[in-house]
């Protein structure tokens, strides 16, 4: 027998698993070797070394906790197969999630605050108690005003761009139109005021602006 | 050859080539587990609980979390008790679990308080109370000696290779056989030899190159 083939056999050797010639032969091996008896007499003090080891003795609390942890999974054995399946899935659940918790909790608390600060800047409806109601006075129906007719109710909505520029009219009242001059308002007698930008994610927004005009008709 | 029905609980029932399968006592505990009968966890308890912790213990790096981790044990176990497929004993399933447990516990302490410090004095002697009760059969001064052996011996197990390690411990201090470790790593028996010889190997090296006076004492 070679040193290499005792030395890959030493540890079945150290543990009495070889039989018959294998084992006698390696037995005349050693018996000539120096190296490999030396080799197979560390083994062996290791082996011994480790089995006179103490065994760690479990602490007492310990098998109390045991048991709590079984009374509670026997209860549960007993519940229903429709309950076991839920616990099993929220234990499986538990497990699957449990090593991604705190960077996903993190992740989704910050997303959540950098949601909220930017929503302050969502906002597209505008007050209008924030501007002066434009007035528009007619003691008789006025061509010059076409195409706003006071002849009832009439909606104006204003098209504006991100800097409050108005860039587009439509008026409920069955005439459409568009204009690139915002100054026709102004022949029309509609006064208008300076509208703000308006900012979502930090970026300017255009929006739309509906202003509602009612004739007040006076009698004498 | 025929399989041995009726199992000491200590004793394996494994023999080559021939796969596990149940003994007649675990079979008996299974049912009374399937059946949620309050005897056979406590039945568990008794019987799986000394060798888990002890197994744990050595595996861990850090063996402070050896209990919480005995308890995902045997949580699992009691969880897994109606998927185990009674293709291998009752003791080969629980040492997988109680492995694949430390496994990823070891692989979680790396990860996470590699770095921290603990509180306590790293030289304390962390071992049980029962354990540090004095033996009327020896004199203090080799108590001390004893003591500080056993000490050496471990901190050289816990430096060697986990897989290894892995091996040494199932091998040597648990007392399982070949075919039992082969089965519990699902692991081949060459792949088993290897390792025990490797770990040994190793474990001899830790030994020999610490230049302490009592090491000769423990590999005597």
């Amino acid at each position: 027998m070679m040193c290499w083939s005792a030395k890959r056999r030493s540890a079945d050797y150290v543990d009495r698993r070889l039989r018959g010639n294998e084992r006698i032969r390696m037995a005349a091996h050693l018996a000539q070797c120096d190296s490999c008896s030396q080799h197979v007499e560390d083994l062996a003090s290791v082996r011994t070394t480790l089995r006179d080891l103490r065994e760690p003795v479990a602490p007492s609390p310990l098998r109390t906790e045991l048991l709590v942890i079984a009374s509670r999974e026997r209860r549960l054995s007993r519940s229903s197969a429709l309950e076991r399946l839920w616990s099993r899935w929220r234990f499986r659940l538990h497990e699957m999630m449990r090593p991604i918790t705190i960077p996903a909790t993190g992740g989704l608390l910050s997303s959540l605050v950098l949601f909220a600060a930017l929503a302050l800047t969502i906002s597209t409806t505008t007050r209008a108690v924030a501007y002066e109601v434009p007035v528009l006075y007619a003691d008789k129906i006025d061509p010059n005003l076409v195409p706003v007719e006071l002849r009832s109710s009439v909606v104006l909505t204003l098209t504006l761009d991100g800097k409050g520029r108005i860039t587009d009219y439509a008026v409920r009242d069955g005439s459409d139109s568009f204009i690139g001059d915002p100054s026709r308002l102004q022949y029309n007698n509609i006064a208008l005021p300076e509208f703000p930008t308006v900012l979502a994610m930090a970026q300017p927004v255009s929006r739309d602006i509906s202003i509602s005009f009612t004739p007040l008709v006076f009698r004498r | 050859m025929a399989r041995p029905l009726l199992g000491n609980p200590g004793t394996l029932s494994i023999l080559a080539g021939i796969p596990a399968g149940l003994s007649e006592e675990d079979a008996r505990i299974l049912r009374g587990l399937r059946a949620g009968i309050e005897e056979a966890y406590q039945e568990l308890i008794d019987r799986y609980e000394q060798p888990v912790y002890s197994v744990v213990y050595r595996l861990l790096d850090n063996p402070v979390d050896t209990c919480d981790v005995v308890q995902e044990v045997f949580l699992k176990v009691f969880r897994g008790v109606n998927s185990f497929r009674e293709q291998s004993s009752l003791r080969t399933w629980i040492y997988r679990i109680a492995l694949n447990e430390a496994h990823n516990h070891r692989r979680w302490f790396m990860r996470h308080c590699r770095r921290e410090i603990s509180i306590e004095n790293e030289g304390s002697d962390r071992r049980n109370p029962l354990e540090l009760a004095s033996d009327p059969g020896r004199s203090p001064f080799d108590q001390a000696l004893d003591n500080e052996n056993r000490t050496l011996i471990e901190r050289a197990l816990a430096r060697i290779n986990p897989v290894f390690r892995t091996a040494v411990v199932l091998r040597d201090i648990q007392n399982l056989s070949y075919e039992e470790i082969a089965e519990i790593l699902q692991v081949s028996l060459g792949t088993v030899k290897s390792r025990i010889l490797r770990g040994r190997e190793a474990l001899r090296r830790e030994l020999t190159q610490r230049p302490d006076p009592g090491l000769a004492e423990a590999m005597a």
